[in-house]
Protein backbone atom coordinates (compact mmCIF):
# COMPACT_ATOMS: atom_id res chain seq x y z
CA UNK A 1 0.00 0.00 0.00
CA UNK A 2 1.35 3.40 -1.06
CA UNK A 3 1.25 6.48 1.41
CA UNK A 4 -1.11 9.06 0.83
CA UNK A 5 0.97 11.21 2.68
CA UNK A 6 4.57 11.79 2.05
CA UNK A 7 6.57 14.07 4.27
CA UNK A 8 10.54 14.16 3.46
CA UNK A 9 12.75 16.25 5.35
CA UNK A 10 9.95 19.07 5.57
CA UNK A 11 11.90 22.08 7.69
CA UNK A 12 10.84 25.76 7.98
CA UNK A 13 12.85 28.55 9.17
CA UNK A 14 11.39 31.97 10.50
CA UNK A 15 13.12 34.92 11.23
CA UNK A 16 12.78 36.52 14.75
CA UNK A 17 13.25 39.97 15.74
CA UNK A 18 16.74 40.21 17.12
CA UNK A 19 16.80 41.92 20.88
CA UNK A 20 18.35 45.24 19.47
CA UNK A 21 15.60 46.43 17.25
CA UNK A 22 11.76 46.85 18.33
CA UNK A 23 9.56 44.03 18.07
CA UNK A 24 6.71 45.79 15.75
CA UNK A 25 4.11 43.43 13.92
CA UNK A 26 4.64 44.72 10.48
CA UNK A 27 7.13 47.15 9.20
CA UNK A 28 6.50 50.68 7.73
CA UNK A 29 8.43 51.97 4.36
CA UNK A 30 10.62 54.36 6.65
CA UNK A 31 11.88 51.53 8.77
CA UNK A 32 12.72 49.24 5.77
CA UNK A 33 14.50 52.34 3.86
CA UNK A 34 16.72 52.67 6.71
CA UNK A 35 17.35 49.20 7.57
CA UNK A 36 18.75 49.33 3.92
CA UNK A 37 21.03 51.80 4.77
CA UNK A 38 21.79 50.58 7.45
CA UNK A 39 22.47 46.33 6.63
CA UNK A 40 25.76 46.98 4.46
CA UNK A 41 27.32 48.30 7.72
CA UNK A 42 26.18 45.70 9.33
CA UNK A 43 27.52 43.23 6.56
CA UNK A 44 30.97 45.14 7.03
CA UNK A 45 31.12 44.59 10.97
CA UNK A 46 30.60 41.03 10.51
CA UNK A 47 29.27 40.07 13.66
CA UNK A 48 27.24 36.70 12.73
CA UNK A 49 24.27 38.45 13.88
CA UNK A 50 21.69 36.55 11.10
CA UNK A 51 22.73 33.64 12.88
CA UNK A 52 20.38 34.94 15.83
CA UNK A 53 17.73 36.42 13.41
CA UNK A 54 16.18 32.83 12.63
CA UNK A 55 14.74 29.72 14.45
CA UNK A 56 14.24 26.19 12.99
CA UNK A 57 10.67 25.30 13.53
CA UNK A 58 11.01 22.56 12.04
CA UNK A 59 14.12 20.54 10.78
CA UNK A 60 14.01 17.79 8.50
CA UNK A 61 10.81 16.23 9.67
CA UNK A 62 9.50 13.04 7.87
CA UNK A 63 6.90 10.58 7.97
CA UNK A 64 4.54 8.59 6.13
CA UNK A 65 0.48 8.03 6.51
CA UNK A 66 -1.86 5.54 4.71
CA UNK A 67 -4.94 5.97 3.31
CA UNK A 68 -7.64 5.68 5.64
CA UNK A 69 -5.39 6.05 9.06
CA UNK A 70 -5.89 8.52 11.83
CA UNK A 71 -2.43 9.81 12.67
CA UNK A 72 -2.43 11.98 16.11
CA UNK A 73 0.29 14.97 16.42
CA UNK A 74 1.61 15.31 20.01
CA UNK A 75 4.54 17.39 21.73
CA UNK A 76 4.92 20.72 23.97
CA UNK A 77 4.35 23.81 23.22
CA UNK A 78 6.18 25.40 20.24
CA UNK A 79 7.38 22.16 19.43
CA UNK A 80 6.22 23.05 15.40
CA UNK A 81 2.51 21.19 15.60
CA UNK A 82 0.91 23.89 14.12
CA UNK A 83 4.02 24.93 11.85
CA UNK A 84 3.63 21.21 10.43
CA UNK A 85 0.02 21.59 9.83
CA UNK A 86 0.51 25.37 8.37
CA UNK A 87 2.99 23.77 5.94
CA UNK A 88 0.81 20.80 4.61
CA UNK A 89 -2.35 23.46 4.52
CA UNK A 90 0.07 25.47 2.09
CA UNK A 91 -0.68 28.72 3.99
CA UNK A 92 3.01 29.00 4.70
CA UNK A 93 5.83 27.76 2.14
CA UNK A 94 8.65 25.19 3.67
CA UNK A 95 12.50 26.50 3.56
CA UNK A 96 13.32 23.04 2.30
CA UNK A 97 12.04 19.81 1.88
CA UNK A 98 9.43 18.45 0.08
CA UNK A 99 5.59 17.01 1.02
CA UNK A 100 3.27 15.24 -1.05
CA UNK A 101 -0.37 14.54 -0.76
CA UNK A 102 -2.26 12.02 -3.22
CA UNK A 103 -6.12 13.27 -2.19
CA UNK A 104 -8.29 16.63 -2.00
CA UNK A 105 -7.02 18.14 1.25
CA UNK A 106 -9.13 20.26 4.15
CA UNK A 107 -7.46 22.11 6.53
CA UNK A 108 -9.33 22.83 9.65
CA UNK A 109 -7.15 25.34 11.58
CA UNK A 110 -9.84 26.80 13.81
CA UNK A 111 -13.84 26.95 13.85
CA UNK A 112 -15.62 29.47 11.94
CA UNK A 113 -12.86 30.89 9.60
CA UNK A 114 -14.10 33.41 7.35
CA UNK A 115 -17.53 33.81 9.45
CA UNK A 116 -18.74 37.32 9.23
CA UNK A 117 -20.53 38.57 12.91
CA UNK A 118 -22.96 40.71 10.44
CA UNK A 119 -24.20 37.46 8.16
CA UNK A 120 -26.74 35.36 8.63
CA UNK A 121 -26.38 31.85 9.95
CA UNK A 122 -28.07 30.62 6.70
CA UNK A 123 -25.09 32.95 4.87
CA UNK A 124 -22.76 32.06 7.29
CA UNK A 125 -22.59 28.49 6.23
CA UNK A 126 -22.54 28.81 2.66
CA UNK A 127 -19.67 31.58 2.92
CA UNK A 128 -17.33 28.86 5.22
CA UNK A 129 -18.44 26.39 3.33
CA UNK A 130 -17.06 27.83 0.05
CA UNK A 131 -14.01 29.00 1.99
CA UNK A 132 -13.04 25.37 3.49
CA UNK A 133 -13.45 24.34 -0.31
CA UNK A 134 -17.05 22.99 -0.58
CA UNK A 135 -18.91 23.19 -3.92
CA UNK A 136 -22.11 25.51 -3.69
CA UNK A 137 -24.21 21.94 -4.52
CA UNK A 138 -22.52 20.46 -1.87
CA UNK A 139 -23.31 23.17 1.04
CA UNK A 140 -26.72 22.69 -0.65
CA UNK A 141 -27.01 18.96 -0.23
CA UNK A 142 -25.92 19.23 3.00
CA UNK A 143 -27.30 22.42 4.55
CA UNK A 144 -30.27 20.43 6.82
CA UNK A 145 -28.14 18.04 8.32
CA UNK A 146 -25.54 21.18 9.02
CA UNK A 147 -28.24 22.49 11.07
CA UNK A 148 -29.61 20.00 12.20
CA UNK A 149 -26.25 18.91 13.90
CA UNK A 150 -25.44 22.26 15.11
CA UNK A 151 -28.71 22.40 16.61
CA UNK A 152 -29.59 26.57 15.27
CA UNK A 153 -32.95 25.79 13.28
CA UNK A 154 -34.36 28.74 14.76
CA UNK A 155 -32.34 31.02 14.43
CA UNK A 156 -30.46 30.26 10.83
CA UNK A 157 -31.78 33.43 9.74
CA UNK A 158 -30.65 35.81 12.57
CA UNK A 159 -27.16 37.46 12.45
CA UNK A 160 -24.51 35.29 14.12
CA UNK A 161 -23.64 38.60 16.18
CA UNK A 162 -26.64 37.96 17.87
CA UNK A 163 -26.03 34.01 18.89
CA UNK A 164 -24.88 32.62 22.39
CA UNK A 165 -21.13 31.81 22.28
CA UNK A 166 -22.05 28.13 22.42
CA UNK A 167 -24.32 28.28 19.42
CA UNK A 168 -21.68 30.24 17.36
CA UNK A 169 -19.01 27.13 17.42
CA UNK A 170 -21.55 24.54 17.08
CA UNK A 171 -22.58 25.96 13.85
CA UNK A 172 -18.95 26.69 12.76
CA UNK A 173 -18.17 23.01 13.92
CA UNK A 174 -21.01 21.23 12.19
CA UNK A 175 -20.16 22.87 8.83
CA UNK A 176 -16.71 21.94 9.20
CA UNK A 177 -17.49 18.55 10.37
CA UNK A 178 -19.49 18.33 6.87
CA UNK A 179 -16.77 18.54 4.38
CA UNK A 180 -15.95 15.71 2.63
CA UNK A 181 -12.10 15.42 1.67
CA UNK A 182 -9.88 12.95 1.26
CA UNK A 183 -7.55 14.29 3.52
CA UNK A 184 -8.15 15.98 7.14
CA UNK A 185 -5.89 18.40 8.60
CA UNK A 186 -7.50 18.91 11.79
CA UNK A 187 -5.82 22.05 14.65
CA UNK A 188 -7.27 21.57 18.15
CA UNK A 189 -11.04 21.68 17.05
CA UNK A 190 -12.54 19.03 18.17
CA UNK A 191 -13.37 20.11 22.12
CA UNK A 192 -15.95 22.99 21.40
CA UNK A 193 -19.40 24.02 23.27
CA UNK A 194 -20.94 22.07 26.34
CA UNK A 195 -20.16 18.66 27.88
CA UNK A 196 -22.67 16.69 25.59
CA UNK A 197 -22.31 18.63 22.02
CA UNK A 198 -18.40 18.25 22.94
CA UNK A 199 -19.56 14.45 23.01
CA UNK A 200 -21.08 14.63 20.17
CA UNK A 201 -18.18 16.45 17.99
CA UNK A 202 -15.60 13.39 19.17
CA UNK A 203 -18.93 10.94 18.14
CA UNK A 204 -18.76 12.49 14.23
CA UNK A 205 -15.11 12.73 14.56
CA UNK A 206 -14.66 9.03 15.02
CA UNK A 207 -17.21 8.53 12.47
CA UNK A 208 -15.39 10.79 10.01
CA UNK A 209 -12.76 8.57 10.39
CA UNK A 210 -14.41 5.24 10.05
CA UNK A 211 -15.13 6.47 6.22
CA UNK A 212 -11.86 5.99 5.14
CA UNK A 213 -10.76 9.10 5.21
CA UNK A 214 -7.35 10.44 6.12
CA UNK A 215 -6.91 12.83 9.14
CA UNK A 216 -4.35 14.46 10.80
CA UNK A 217 -4.81 15.46 14.31
CA UNK A 218 -2.67 17.58 16.49
CA UNK A 219 -4.35 18.16 19.44
CA UNK A 220 -3.60 18.46 23.59
CA UNK A 221 -6.30 16.54 24.76
CA UNK A 222 -4.08 13.58 25.22
CA UNK A 223 -6.95 11.38 26.30
CA UNK A 224 -8.52 11.48 22.58
CA UNK A 225 -5.71 10.20 21.08
CA UNK A 226 -5.71 6.45 21.93
CA UNK A 227 -9.25 6.58 21.23
CA UNK A 228 -9.18 8.17 18.07
CA UNK A 229 -5.53 7.25 16.44
CA UNK A 230 -4.30 4.72 15.35
CA UNK A 231 -0.62 5.89 14.79
CA UNK A 232 1.00 9.28 16.60
CA UNK A 233 4.05 11.45 16.13
CA UNK A 234 6.04 13.20 18.83
CA UNK A 235 7.46 16.44 18.12
CA UNK A 236 10.30 18.42 20.25
CA UNK A 237 12.01 21.34 19.10
CA UNK A 238 10.74 20.95 15.53
CA UNK A 239 11.79 17.13 14.97
CA UNK A 240 10.57 13.77 15.25
CA UNK A 241 11.15 12.37 18.57
CA UNK A 242 9.52 9.46 18.10
CA UNK A 243 6.55 7.51 15.57
CA UNK A 244 4.62 4.65 15.92
CA UNK A 245 1.21 3.07 17.68
CA UNK A 246 -0.47 5.59 19.19
CA UNK A 247 0.17 4.23 22.81
CA UNK A 248 3.43 3.76 22.36
CA UNK A 249 4.23 7.18 21.75
CA UNK A 250 1.84 8.46 24.04
CA UNK A 251 4.13 6.75 27.15
CA UNK A 252 6.82 8.45 25.10
CA UNK A 253 5.62 11.92 25.44
CA UNK A 254 4.60 11.23 29.00
CA UNK A 255 7.90 9.65 30.24
CA UNK A 256 9.37 12.97 28.50
CA UNK A 257 7.28 14.81 30.88
CA UNK A 258 8.50 13.42 33.68
CA UNK A 259 11.98 13.77 33.33
CA UNK A 260 11.89 17.09 32.22
CA UNK A 261 8.95 18.70 34.26
CA UNK A 262 9.78 22.56 32.56
CA UNK A 263 8.47 21.40 29.47
CA UNK A 264 5.15 20.54 30.66
CA UNK B 1 -9.13 -0.49 10.61
CA UNK B 2 -7.49 -3.49 8.09
CA UNK B 3 -11.06 -3.37 6.16
CA UNK B 4 -11.03 0.04 5.73
CA UNK B 5 -7.46 0.24 4.50
CA UNK B 6 -8.52 -1.99 1.94
CA UNK B 7 -11.21 -0.42 0.56
CA UNK B 8 -9.53 2.75 0.42
CA UNK B 9 -6.29 1.14 -0.77
CA UNK B 10 -3.61 2.54 -3.18
CA UNK B 11 -5.65 1.27 -5.91
CA UNK B 12 -7.73 3.90 -5.58
CA UNK B 13 -4.57 6.34 -4.98
CA UNK B 14 -3.84 8.82 -8.28
CA UNK B 15 -0.25 8.04 -9.28
CA UNK B 16 0.79 11.74 -9.09
CA UNK B 17 0.24 13.96 -6.09
CA UNK B 18 -2.49 16.16 -5.67
CA UNK B 19 -0.65 18.33 -4.13
CA UNK B 20 2.89 19.04 -3.99
CA UNK B 21 4.36 21.09 -0.98
CA UNK B 22 8.02 22.58 -1.68
CA UNK B 23 9.67 25.73 -1.83
CA UNK B 24 8.44 27.71 -4.91
CA UNK B 25 10.82 28.57 -7.27
CA UNK B 26 12.01 32.24 -8.36
CA UNK B 27 9.59 32.14 -11.06
CA UNK B 28 5.70 31.42 -10.20
CA UNK B 29 3.09 30.94 -13.16
CA UNK B 30 -0.23 32.77 -12.44
CA UNK B 31 -1.71 29.23 -12.08
CA UNK B 32 -4.70 30.46 -13.71
CA UNK B 33 -5.96 26.60 -13.16
CA UNK B 34 -6.16 26.54 -9.47
CA UNK B 35 -7.68 30.33 -9.66
CA UNK B 36 -10.64 28.76 -12.12
CA UNK B 37 -11.36 25.71 -9.15
CA UNK B 38 -11.88 28.70 -6.64
CA UNK B 39 -14.71 30.38 -9.02
CA UNK B 40 -17.22 29.97 -6.45
CA UNK B 41 -14.97 31.44 -3.79
CA UNK B 42 -14.26 34.32 -5.91
CA UNK B 43 -18.26 34.67 -6.13
CA UNK B 44 -19.21 34.20 -2.36
CA UNK B 45 -16.77 37.00 -1.26
CA UNK B 46 -18.27 39.10 -3.63
CA UNK B 47 -21.48 38.21 -2.40
CA UNK B 48 -20.44 39.01 1.03
CA UNK B 49 -18.69 42.20 0.23
CA UNK B 50 -21.92 43.66 -1.43
CA UNK B 51 -24.09 41.51 1.49
CA UNK B 52 -22.27 43.45 4.44
CA UNK B 53 -21.73 47.27 3.24
CA UNK B 54 -25.04 48.35 3.79
CA UNK B 55 -26.44 45.76 6.71
CA UNK B 56 -27.61 47.84 9.68
CA UNK B 57 -28.01 51.34 7.50
CA UNK B 58 -31.16 52.98 7.42
CA UNK B 59 -30.83 53.71 3.72
CA UNK B 60 -29.08 50.64 2.61
CA UNK B 61 -28.37 50.70 -1.18
CA UNK B 62 -29.43 54.31 -1.80
CA UNK B 63 -26.17 54.94 -0.02
CA UNK B 64 -24.57 54.21 -3.65
CA UNK B 65 -26.38 57.02 -5.62
CA UNK B 66 -26.16 59.41 -2.38
CA UNK B 67 -22.54 59.69 -2.68
CA UNK B 68 -22.18 61.22 -5.79
CA UNK B 69 -25.22 63.30 -6.11
CA UNK B 70 -24.61 65.26 -3.33
CA UNK B 71 -20.82 65.88 -4.93
CA UNK B 72 -22.32 66.58 -8.05
CA UNK B 73 -24.70 69.30 -6.41
CA UNK B 74 -22.09 70.89 -4.05
CA UNK B 75 -19.54 70.67 -8.09
CA UNK B 76 -22.28 71.92 -9.74
CA UNK B 77 -22.76 75.26 -7.28
CA UNK B 78 -19.31 75.73 -6.89
CA UNK B 79 -17.28 74.81 -9.96
CA UNK B 80 -20.23 75.19 -12.37
CA UNK B 81 -22.33 78.21 -11.24
CA UNK B 82 -19.31 79.97 -9.37
CA UNK B 83 -16.17 79.33 -10.95
CA UNK B 84 -17.93 78.51 -14.58
CA UNK B 85 -15.99 76.07 -15.80
CA UNK B 86 -16.72 75.37 -19.45
CA UNK B 87 -18.35 72.07 -20.18
CA UNK B 88 -17.79 72.13 -23.56
CA UNK B 89 -21.84 72.56 -24.27
CA UNK B 90 -22.91 69.72 -21.63
CA UNK B 91 -25.29 70.78 -18.46
CA UNK B 92 -22.98 70.87 -15.60
CA UNK B 93 -25.06 68.39 -13.67
CA UNK B 94 -25.08 65.66 -16.02
CA UNK B 95 -21.50 67.04 -16.98
CA UNK B 96 -20.47 66.04 -13.38
CA UNK B 97 -22.25 63.21 -12.57
CA UNK B 98 -20.97 61.30 -15.24
CA UNK B 99 -17.34 62.22 -14.12
CA UNK B 100 -18.29 61.30 -10.90
CA UNK B 101 -19.48 57.79 -11.72
CA UNK B 102 -17.06 56.70 -13.22
CA UNK B 103 -14.71 58.47 -10.49
CA UNK B 104 -16.50 57.22 -7.37
CA UNK B 105 -16.92 53.92 -8.86
CA UNK B 106 -12.85 53.43 -9.58
CA UNK B 107 -11.19 55.16 -6.78
CA UNK B 108 -13.68 52.62 -4.17
CA UNK B 109 -12.75 49.49 -6.23
CA UNK B 110 -9.20 50.49 -5.94
CA UNK B 111 -9.25 51.56 -2.35
CA UNK B 112 -11.27 48.58 -1.41
CA UNK B 113 -8.93 46.11 -3.49
CA UNK B 114 -5.94 47.60 -2.01
CA UNK B 115 -6.80 47.00 1.72
CA UNK B 116 -8.41 43.96 1.48
CA UNK B 117 -5.71 41.37 2.26
CA UNK B 118 -5.60 43.36 5.53
CA UNK B 119 -8.92 42.96 5.87
CA UNK B 120 -9.09 38.87 5.46
CA UNK B 121 -5.91 38.24 7.43
CA UNK B 122 -8.25 35.68 9.36
CA UNK B 123 -8.39 33.76 6.21
CA UNK B 124 -5.24 34.23 4.75
CA UNK B 125 -3.50 32.70 7.71
CA UNK B 126 -5.95 29.60 8.06
CA UNK B 127 -7.01 28.34 4.97
CA UNK B 128 -5.49 28.30 1.70
CA UNK B 129 -7.06 29.46 -1.43
CA UNK B 130 -5.58 31.40 -4.44
CA UNK B 131 -5.05 34.96 -2.68
CA UNK B 132 -5.90 36.59 -5.86
CA UNK B 133 -9.31 35.91 -5.30
CA UNK B 134 -9.33 38.49 -2.09
CA UNK B 135 -8.66 41.92 -3.94
CA UNK B 136 -10.71 40.37 -7.13
CA UNK B 137 -13.56 40.27 -5.16
CA UNK B 138 -12.81 43.36 -3.44
CA UNK B 139 -12.60 45.22 -6.61
CA UNK B 140 -15.01 43.52 -8.31
CA UNK B 141 -18.10 43.83 -6.09
CA UNK B 142 -18.07 47.42 -6.83
CA UNK B 143 -19.90 46.94 -9.36
CA UNK B 144 -23.19 46.36 -8.22
CA UNK B 145 -22.77 50.11 -6.49
CA UNK B 146 -21.77 51.57 -10.02
CA UNK B 147 -24.94 49.86 -11.86
CA UNK B 148 -27.21 51.39 -8.57
CA UNK B 149 -25.60 54.70 -9.19
CA UNK B 150 -25.60 54.64 -13.43
CA UNK B 151 -29.80 54.67 -12.73
CA UNK B 152 -29.55 58.20 -11.85
CA UNK B 153 -27.45 59.07 -15.01
CA UNK B 154 -29.98 57.17 -17.04
CA UNK B 155 -32.96 59.71 -15.37
CA UNK B 156 -30.43 62.45 -15.90
CA UNK B 157 -29.78 61.89 -19.57
CA UNK B 158 -33.49 61.27 -20.52
CA UNK B 159 -34.03 64.75 -18.58
CA UNK B 160 -31.95 66.54 -20.68
CA UNK B 161 -33.01 64.81 -24.09
CA UNK B 162 -30.06 63.21 -25.24
CA UNK B 163 -30.36 60.56 -27.87
CA UNK B 164 -28.83 56.93 -27.55
CA UNK B 165 -26.38 56.83 -30.08
CA UNK B 166 -24.22 53.75 -31.82
CA UNK B 167 -21.91 55.11 -28.97
CA UNK B 168 -23.19 53.69 -26.09
CA UNK B 169 -22.11 50.51 -27.10
CA UNK B 170 -18.59 51.44 -26.22
CA UNK B 171 -19.40 52.05 -22.25
CA UNK B 172 -19.43 48.19 -21.93
CA UNK B 173 -15.76 48.02 -22.80
CA UNK B 174 -15.05 51.74 -20.92
CA UNK B 175 -16.78 50.04 -17.59
CA UNK B 176 -14.91 47.17 -18.15
CA UNK B 177 -11.55 49.25 -18.44
CA UNK B 178 -11.81 51.06 -15.15
CA UNK B 179 -12.38 47.56 -13.87
CA UNK B 180 -9.67 46.39 -14.89
CA UNK B 181 -7.21 49.92 -14.30
CA UNK B 182 -8.77 49.34 -10.53
CA UNK B 183 -7.70 45.42 -10.83
CA UNK B 184 -4.05 46.48 -11.43
CA UNK B 185 -3.25 48.87 -8.93
CA UNK B 186 -5.90 47.58 -6.52
CA UNK B 187 -3.68 43.86 -6.73
CA UNK B 188 -0.37 45.27 -6.41
CA UNK B 189 -1.18 48.09 -3.59
CA UNK B 190 -3.50 45.01 -1.45
CA UNK B 191 0.44 43.17 -1.57
CA UNK B 192 2.70 45.95 -0.45
CA UNK B 193 0.00 46.53 2.17
CA UNK B 194 0.62 43.19 3.64
CA UNK B 195 4.12 44.54 4.41
CA UNK B 196 4.24 48.59 4.26
CA UNK B 197 0.53 49.74 6.08
CA UNK B 198 1.69 53.28 5.05
CA UNK B 199 -0.53 51.92 1.58
CA UNK B 200 -3.70 52.20 3.72
CA UNK B 201 -2.42 56.39 4.98
CA UNK B 202 -1.06 57.42 1.39
CA UNK B 203 -4.06 55.99 -0.66
CA UNK B 204 -6.45 58.42 0.66
CA UNK B 205 -5.01 61.39 0.01
CA UNK B 206 -2.66 60.28 -3.47
CA UNK B 207 -6.72 58.93 -4.52
CA UNK B 208 -7.99 62.72 -3.67
CA UNK B 209 -4.77 64.04 -5.54
CA UNK B 210 -5.52 61.67 -8.80
CA UNK B 211 -9.16 62.93 -9.18
CA UNK B 212 -7.66 66.65 -9.27
CA UNK B 213 -5.41 65.45 -12.24
CA UNK B 214 -8.33 63.50 -14.09
CA UNK B 215 -10.32 65.31 -16.16
CA UNK B 216 -13.86 65.17 -13.17
CA UNK B 217 -14.59 68.71 -12.37
CA UNK B 218 -13.28 70.14 -15.84
CA UNK B 219 -12.86 68.67 -19.09
CA UNK B 220 -9.68 67.96 -20.73
CA UNK B 221 -10.47 70.73 -23.67
CA UNK B 222 -9.86 73.57 -21.22
CA UNK B 223 -5.74 72.13 -20.90
CA UNK B 224 -3.62 74.35 -23.17
CA UNK B 225 -2.86 72.21 -26.33
CA UNK B 226 0.74 71.92 -25.44
CA UNK B 227 0.18 70.09 -22.23
CA UNK B 228 -2.31 67.82 -23.42
CA UNK B 229 -0.29 65.08 -23.91
CA UNK B 230 0.72 65.28 -19.91
CA UNK B 231 -3.10 64.97 -19.34
CA UNK B 232 -3.30 62.02 -20.90
CA UNK B 233 -0.41 60.09 -19.37
CA UNK B 234 -2.62 59.56 -16.63
CA UNK B 235 -4.74 56.38 -17.82
CA UNK B 236 -7.86 57.73 -16.30
CA UNK B 237 -8.35 60.49 -18.75
CA UNK B 238 -9.05 58.42 -21.29
CA UNK B 239 -11.64 56.18 -19.75
CA UNK B 240 -13.39 59.75 -18.26
CA UNK B 241 -13.26 61.68 -21.78
CA UNK B 242 -14.28 58.49 -23.37
CA UNK B 243 -17.48 57.76 -21.18
CA UNK B 244 -18.72 61.60 -21.95
CA UNK B 245 -17.31 61.51 -25.79
CA UNK B 246 -20.15 58.05 -25.80
CA UNK B 247 -22.80 59.44 -23.69
CA UNK B 248 -23.02 63.15 -25.30
CA UNK B 249 -22.33 62.42 -29.15
CA UNK B 250 -19.10 63.47 -29.24
CA UNK B 251 -15.81 62.01 -31.09
CA UNK B 252 -13.83 59.39 -29.13
CA UNK B 253 -10.43 60.16 -28.49
CA UNK B 254 -9.16 57.18 -29.93
CA UNK B 255 -5.23 58.04 -29.36
CA UNK B 256 -5.72 58.51 -25.55
CA UNK B 257 -8.09 55.69 -25.13
CA UNK B 258 -5.37 53.25 -26.85
CA UNK B 259 -3.15 54.42 -24.37
CA UNK B 260 -5.18 53.92 -21.28
CA UNK B 261 -5.75 50.14 -22.62
CA UNK B 262 -1.74 49.56 -23.23
CA UNK B 263 -1.66 50.91 -19.44
CA UNK B 264 -3.74 48.77 -18.18
CA UNK B 265 -2.81 45.79 -19.68
CA UNK B 266 0.71 46.63 -18.51
CA UNK B 267 0.06 47.64 -14.79
CA UNK B 268 -2.43 44.24 -14.92
CA UNK B 269 0.19 42.31 -16.27
CA UNK B 270 2.82 43.45 -13.66
CA UNK B 271 0.72 43.81 -10.83
CA UNK B 272 -0.21 39.45 -11.13
CA UNK B 273 3.57 38.66 -11.77
CA UNK B 274 4.77 40.81 -8.33
CA UNK B 275 1.72 39.55 -6.33
CA UNK B 276 2.20 36.04 -6.90
CA UNK B 277 6.01 36.72 -5.93
CA UNK B 278 4.90 38.39 -2.43
CA UNK B 279 1.69 36.18 -2.08
CA UNK B 280 3.86 33.31 -0.46
CA UNK B 281 5.44 35.29 2.71
CA UNK B 282 1.51 36.81 3.59
CA UNK B 283 0.97 34.51 5.87
CA UNK B 284 4.03 35.01 7.99
CA UNK B 285 3.93 39.16 7.52
CA UNK B 286 0.18 39.69 7.77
Amino acid sequence: MRPIIKVENLSKQFRIQPANRPAVRYDTLRESLVEALRSPLRRVRGNGQAADDTIWALKNVSFEVMPGEVMGVIGPNGAGKSTLLSLLSRIIEPTAGRAELFGRVASLLEVGTGFHPDLSGRENIYLNGAVLGMRRREIDGRFDEIVAFAEVEKFIDTAVKRYSSGMYVRLAFAVAAHLNPEILLVDEVLAVGDASFQRKCLGKIDEVTRSGRTVLLVTHNLGVIPQLCERAILLSHGQVASCGLAQEVLDCYISMNSTSPADL
Amino acid sequence: MVSIGSSYGSAELPDKPVVVIERAKSWVGLNLRDLWSYRELLYFLMWRDVKVRYKQTLLGASWAIIQPLVTMIVFTYFFGKLARVPTDGVPYTVFFYTGLLVWTYFSNALINGANSLVGNANLITKVYFPRLIIPSAAVLSGLLDFAIASLLLVGLLIYYGFPVTVQYLMLLPLVALATALALGFGIWLSALNVRYRDVRYALSFLVQIWMFVSPIIYPSSVVPQEWRWLMVLNPMTGIVEGFRASLFGKPIQWTALGYSTMFTVMILLYSAYAFRRMERHFAELI
